[in-house]
Formats: C-alpha cells, sequence, structure tokens
C-alpha cells in the first residue's frame, strides 16, 4: 500500500532462492574443504611449528595433551601462511566445520541456508498438511506476521537495547523458532475452524493437523528447555522474558487442540451432550484469561526492566499493557454477566418435570435436538438449560414467544399473547445507510534508526494512501446492531471521551473500527464540549465540579492512545514495505 | 461454537430434504461447507414474479442459531425490500437487540426458533406483498408505488432472465 515501488521489485521464486543458497553453501564448503586440505597437505611451516604445539596446550585438553605426548607426528597444526586460521580439531570434518563457522562470510551462508531450510520446511507442512491455504488464513498469516515482527522489533531493540552484531543474531535466531511456530499456530486453528464447518471431514485430514499440534507442542517443551539452559547462563531475566513467550505459544496450541478434542468429541457422539457448551465455555475462558495474564505478566517485566521509561518503546508497552488489561477486564465481564445469567436461570427457571417433558413432546427449538432434561419458562416453553443460557447472555426475551424475561417489573405473561408458531414477519424493511466519501490522507514519517542501534538507518517516508471508504451503504451488509455495538465499545475502549452516539454513527459510515478510529484522530470526528453530551450531563450533577481534572486525565489518555496508534502503524507499514521478503514462498 | 451450530444446520438440511415446502430447493453448495447455503426460490403464484426461478446464498454464522443468517440473491431482482446488491432487507433477518433507528420491535427480529425454511417462506411472501416504506431499493419502491405498470413489466423481464429465455 504506502511503497509501492517495493513490490514491484521481483523477488525470486523459492525454487530460485533455494538453489541459489545450495549454490552459495557448497561454495562455502569447498572452501573451508580447500581450507583444511591445502593446510593438511602443507603442514610443515617448521617456524610455526612451536606456536602449534604452544595452541594445544592452551586449549588445555588433557586427552590432547597425552595425544600430543605419545604421537608427536599429531603435532603439525601451525597456520598455513595463506590461510589465516588456526584448525583446532583433528577430524578433518570439523575442521570444515570449524572454517565454515569462523570465516565471516561463510557465517552468513550458514545463516541464510538455515533460513532457507526453515522455509523449506514450511513450504513441505503446507504441502503435506494444508495443501492450498485459504485467502483468510494469508491475510491471517501476513497480519500475524507483520505485528510479530513489530513487537519483536521494539523488543530487541527497545527493550533489550543490544549493541553487539552476536546479541542481534542469537535474539533473531530465537524469534525465527518462535515466530514459525506462532505461524503454524495460527494456521493450524484457522483450519481447524474451517474444518469445524463440514460434517465429512476426511479422518486423516484430522489426524494430520492433530499431529500437527501436537508437534508444536513438543517443540515448545524443547524451546522451553533451550530456554533453561540459556537462562542458567544469561540469568533469571533472560529466562522469564524467553519462557514467557514460550508458555503463551503452547497455551495458544493447547487451546487449539482442546477446543479440537472438545468439537471431534461432539460431532462424533450421537445423542445429546447438554453441557457441552459449559465445558467449551469454560475452555475458552481459562486458556484466554491466562493467555492475557502471561502476556501481561511479560510485558510488565519489559517495562520494568528494561528501564525505558520515557522512549517510544516504552510507549508501545505501555499501550500493549493498556490494551491487555481491558481486554483482561473485559473478559472479566462477560464472565460476570455469564455466572449472573446462570444465577438467574437456576433462581428463577425450575427444571421441567419428566411429565411435563413427555406432554411437550418436542424437540428443544434451539438446537432441534431431543431434551431429556429442560428448564421450563414462566411462558411454558422448555429449553435445554445450556441452550436457554448462551440465549440469554445476549437476550432477554423467550425464543419461542418473545415474552420479556428480564428481572424487575413485569408484565402479565397472559397480556403478551403468544405467537404459538413464531411466525416471521417478513416485511418490515431496514433503513438504508447514508453514503460515505472517499478520502486522502498525507502522512509525513521520519524513522532514526541511530536512536536505536547506531548501525540501523534513518530515513523519512511520505505515505500517501486513500482510503476506500464504502459508496453508499447500498452495496455492503447492513450492520447488526449488535456488531455496531461491539464496534463502538473498541473505539470507545481507546476514546473514552468520545460521545457514545457520535462512534456509532460513524461506525455506521465507516463500517470498520480502523477508519473511525483515524477518522477521530485526524479530527474528523470531534468530540462536543462536555456539557453538550447527553451520556455526560446523564451521570452529571454530582460530579460537575470534578469535570476538569477529569476532562484532561481523558484528554492525556486519548493523546497518548493516538499518538501510539500513529506509530504503530506507520512503523507496521515502514516495516512492511522494507521488508516483505519470502513470505508469499513460505506460506 | 461451531459444533452445535453444525449439527443444527444438518439437522434442517435432513428435514428440508425429507418434507421440501412448495417453491423452496436449499441446502449446502458442497459437503466441505455446511456454513454456506444455496437456495432456489419460485416466484409466488399470482404476483408478477410468477414463474421465476431466483437463486440466493446463505451464509451462516459460526454462532447459529444464536444470530441469522445472511442472505443474498445471486441474480438481479428490482424490489423494493432486495438491495441493488442482492441483499435481502427483512426483519427476521437482524440481529437481536433493539433497532437503533426504532423501526422494529425486536418481536419481529432474529430468534433462534426460526430456520431456513422460515426465512424462505418469509422471503416468499415478500416477494409477494413488497413493503415500500423506507425502503432498501429506493427506484424500485418508486416504481412500485408510482407505475405499478413499470414495476410489473421489470418483474416479467426479470423472470424471463431468470429462466435463461
Ligand atoms: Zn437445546
Ligand atoms: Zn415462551
Amino acid at each position: 500500500m504506502p511503497v509501492i515501488l517495493l513490490e514491484r521489485i521481483p523477488l525470486p521464486s523459492l525454487r530460485t532462492y533455494t538453489s541459489l543458497s545450495v549454490v552459495l553453501l557448497s561454495c562455502a564448503v569447498f572452501y573451508a574443504y580447500q581450507c583444511v586440505l591445502a593446510f593438511q597437505t602443507n603442514p610443515h611451516n617448521s617456524d610455526l611449528n612451536g606456536a602449534g604445539i604452544e595452541h594445544n596446550v592452551n586449549i588445555g585438553n588433557s586427552k590432547e595433551i597425552s595425544d600430543i605426548l605419545n604421537d608427536p607426528d599429531v603435532v603439525k597444526e601451525p597456520l598455513p601462511s595463506e590461510f589465516d586460521i588456526q584448525l583446532p580439531y583433528e577430524s578433518f570434518w570439523w575442521n570444515v566445520v570449524y572454517v565454515l563457522t569462523s570465516e565471516i562470510w561463510c557465517i552468513w551462508t550458514v545463516v541464510n541456508t538455515a533460513y532457507c531450510c526453515l522455509i523449506l520446511l514450511a513450504k513441505l507442512i503446507q504441502k503435506a498438511v494444508f495443501g492450498e491455504l485459504r485467502v483468510v488464513e494469508k491475510q491471517h498469516l501476513k497480519d500475524k506476521f507483520w505485528n510479530f515482527l513489530f513487537y519483536k522489533f521494539i523488543f530487541i531493540f527497545g527493550v533489550m537495547n543490544v549493541q553487539t552484531m552476536e546479541e542481534v543474531f542469537v535474539w533473531v535466531a530465537w524469534f525465527s523458532f518462535l515466530g514459525f511456530f506462532h505461524l503454524l499456530t495460527q494456521l493450524s486453528k484457522d483450519r481447524f475452524e474451517y474444518l469445524s464447518f463440514s460434517p465429512t471431514t476426511p479422518r486423516l485430514m484430522h489426524m494430520k493437523l492433530l499431529s500437527l499440534l501436537g508437534f508444536i507442542l513438543f517443540s515448545c517443551m524443547v524451546l522451553l528447555c533451550a530456554c533453561t539452559y540459556i537462562g542458567l547462563h544469561a540469568g533469571i531475566t533472560i529466562f522469564a522474558f524467553m519462557a514467557a513467550e514460550c508458555l503463551i505459544l503452547a497455551i495458544r496450541c493447547l487451546h487449539v487442540l482442546g477446543r479440537y478434542v472438545i468439537h471431534l468429541y461432539e460431532m462424533n457422539v450421537d445423542g445429546v451432550w447438554e453441557n457441552r457448551s459449559i465445558y467449551i465455555y469454560y475452555t475458552e475462558l481459562i486458556f484466554e484469561l491466562s493467555a492475557i495474564s502471561i502476556d501481561f505478566g511479560h510485558h510488565l517485566h519489559m517495562l520494568l526492566w528494561g528501564n525505558i521509561f520515557l522512549s517510544m518503546a516504552s510507549l508501545v508497552i505501555c499501550m500493549q499493557l493498556r490494551f491487555l488489561f481491558y481486554e483482561f477486564k473485559r473478559r472479566l465481564n462477560r464472565h460476570q454477566n455469564y455466572r449472573r445469567v446462570v444465577k438467574n436461570i437456576e433462581a428463577r427457571f425450575p427444571m421441567a418435570t419428566e411429565e411435563e417433558i413427555k406432554d411437550h413432546n418436542d424437540n428443544c427449538a434451539v438446537c432441534w435436538e431431543r431434551m431429556e432434561s429442560s428448564r421450563k419458562l414462566p411462558c411454558g416453553h422448555l429449553f435445554h438449560n445450556a441452550c436457554l443460557l448462551s440465549w440469554l447472555e445476549q437476550d432477554t426475551s423467550c425464543p419461542t414467544c418473545r415474552m420479556s424475561l428480564s428481572e424487575g417489573p413485569q408484565g402479565d405473561p397472559n397480556g403478551n399473547v403468544p405467537d404459538e408458531t413464531g411466525d416471521a414477519r417478513p416485511n418490515v424493511p431496514h433503513p438504508p445507510h447514508p453514503p460515505a466519501n472517499p478520502q486522502t490522507t498525507n502522512h509525513f514519517f521520519h524513522f532514526d534508526g541511530s536512536r536505536y542501534v547506531s548501525w540501523l538507518p534513518s530515513f523519512s517516508v511520505e505515505v500517501t494512501h486513500t482510503q476506500l471508504l464504502p459508496h453508499g451503504g447500498a452495496r455492503l451488509p447492513a450492520l447488526q446492531t449488535s456488531q455496531l455495538d461491539n464496534m463502538a465499545r473498541q473505539v470507545l475502549s481507546v476514546f473514552p471521551h468520545m460521545p457514545v452516539n457520535l462512534v456509532t454513527e460513524d461506525l455506521r459510515n465507516t463500517r470498520s473500527v480502523d477508519f473511525t478510529i483515524e477518522n477521530i484522530l485526524e479530527g474528523r470526528l470531534e468530540a462536543p464540549p462536555p456539557g453538550t453530551l447527553v451520556t455526560r450531563a446523564a451521570i452529571g450533577d454530582s460530579e460537575s465540579e470534578e469535570e476538569p481534572e477529569n476532562q484532561v486525565c481523558i484528554k492525556i489518555i486519548s493523546g497518548l492512545n493516538s499518538v501510539y496508534l500513529f506509530i504503530k502503524k506507520k512503523m507496521l507499514s515502514i516495516l512492511t514495505s522494507l521488508l516483505d521478503l519470502h513470505l508469499h514462498w513460505s506460506l | 461454537m461451531a459444533g452445535s451450530a453444525l449439527r443444527r444446520l444438518m439437522a434442517e438440511y435432513k428435514q428440508l430434504t425429507l418434507n421440501p415446502p412448495e417453491g423452496i430447493i436449499a441446502g449446502p453448495v458442497n459437503e466441505e461447507n455446511f456454513f454456506e447455503w444455496e437456495a432456489l426460490i419460485m416466484g409466488p403464484e399470482n404476483t408478477c414474479f410468477e414463474g421465476g426461478v431466483f437463486p440466493a446464498r446463505l451464509a451462516f454464522p459460526p454462532d447459529y442459531p444464536l444470530n441469522p443468517p445472511k442472505m443474498k440473491f445471486t441474480c438481479e431482482l428490482f424490489h423494493p425490500n432486495i438491495y441493488p446488491d442482492g441483499r435481502v432487507c427483512i426483519s427476521i433477518l437482524h440481529a437481536p437487540g433493539d433497532d437503533p433507528m426504532g423501526y422494529e420491535s425486536s418481536a419481529e427480529r432474529w430468534s433462534p426458533v426460526q430456520s431456513v425454511e422460515k426465512i424462505l417462506l418469509s422471503v416468499v411472501s415478500m416477494l409477494a406483498e413488497p413493503n415500500d416504506e423506507s425502503a432498501a431499493n429506493v427506484d424500485a419502491a418508486k416504481t412500485w408505488r408510482e407505475n405499478r405498470m413499470k414495476f410489473e413489466e421489470i418483474a416479467a423481464k426479470t423472470v424471463r432472465k431468470s429462466l435463461g429465455i
């Protein structure tokens, strides 16, 4: 989108890249081979003999020393004049490896080969397990990839503040593996969700996907062992950083596995599994909450340890913390609502007796399955406990007759004439949506790389992009109210000072949280002064004295938010344009 | 989530094949995805759409039947309650909860006791009796109200087109 130039750069195909890598690697191996060979065929550089012995002794390997003592001929490992290398090993091939890992261009070749192998492995897994990827899956992978890159970039240069090439190298290697597994998990999740749409998925497909998930989980354990080992040397902080990442990955993977198992069980068990949705609910709850809390701890740790207050990285991390906190709160709120509904149902709607169920002589109207036990509503309609629960979580009326079930004062149930057939009334149309215009925006972005690491470049980019806002509601599906509310809530969590009605109005035009946020950021959507707000006035009178202070806080928070969103967006778009390499091969 | 939705959709499909209602055929587009359905709707008798066969697509959400599917005609249909792109605008296809515009009472909105069959029957009755108050297709509503002859002419053309004549 932003930098068209880079998209025009022809990237080599996977085949070309692989063969290039192979050629490069064989060059490097050949070079190393020649080195060692030349060295061994031309061993008697007599004046350096002494140095060779000294070198071997310095290594302090007693076995080697005894070898030297027993067989003086072995001690012919001086430096050949044309290669400035000392060969520490006796085995020929170990020496080749040694040369490969000590010459700088050889190291890069080896690293390149490793990435090539990783990409080939990804391709192989994709071919074997997933086949052709769907468009949604590709899009999710891309998003996930850039997001991962962005946050790890911040982590390496902002939090760890690494200075040397070696450190960067180690971290990049670690995150390459981690990212690889994260992407695989994402892909498995998407594919599982797709497979769960079909009753006829072949068993083999399930086996493949399940074993891939098992493999990811196993790799998580291996990575966890690796970071324990590294942690023993590098300290508890590094261990905590690495272990948290592993744990999050493992939890995501387990989450998918758990859902998968429940789904398979559900599809293969005949008859009703009444408590199914309760199991599903609690599985989701536990996994989501634990993933969020580990992530929260991880970010908090970064913020406190990194000692990076007042830098861009701290801003990004703070916002991430804030997001996680709200996510956590949102989840807890939902759970509270769930508990409330459960309590409500248990208190007010008794279980139906067997006779009542027999009289009813019909399936549950929500899931269309046989009823073995059920709840009875005041209007006389029967439903499964779980079915009723999931419906009442989002609505407060009887699904069949629409009688209001909300607590508090109620109308006479008989006054609300039950519509026995639940007949559809088709002819109430929905109002069409007002049109919105496409808009063009410009941003000037300056990135000063040397602030992070001296060798990073600095550059400025001007980004022009046209928002393809929908032309008139007639072309697009009408937004459901619940969807709209949801989106409005998302926007309001970012901009608490915006009035609800204004946000909803804008969302109805843009149909996208991102667009609305952008509209707010760029001042196209402005909050009216607090006095005129209906919502504010309603909370009003008693708090009116605190208002100015509140306003300042809110302004600061929303200011920070806008800066963060702006930075993140620009960073992502720049990263995307600069580093859009190889993704379309591997995935 | 998708598990219970899948079971319910399979049950509905079974019922639709066992006792097909008159003038309606519906089923999944392919076995691989039970959440994407195709439907054929015959124009109701004694209306200007009589004799036509109109194909439509239904897309179900993963939490069906808690939320309604989306329905869209894949042929051209000039009708006050059908958007020019084919989306159908009827109240039972709108998610539960209050209508922000106040046009509909919640009794007319989606509830899990609705089904594909009921949706399609409502669509048939919508074809028979358009509602021109605050329409989805303003042109069509205007023509329907002011120039019934022209509306019927266009409808007849649509019918012929839908039969491939
Ligand atoms: Zn049920
Ligand atoms: Zn009822």
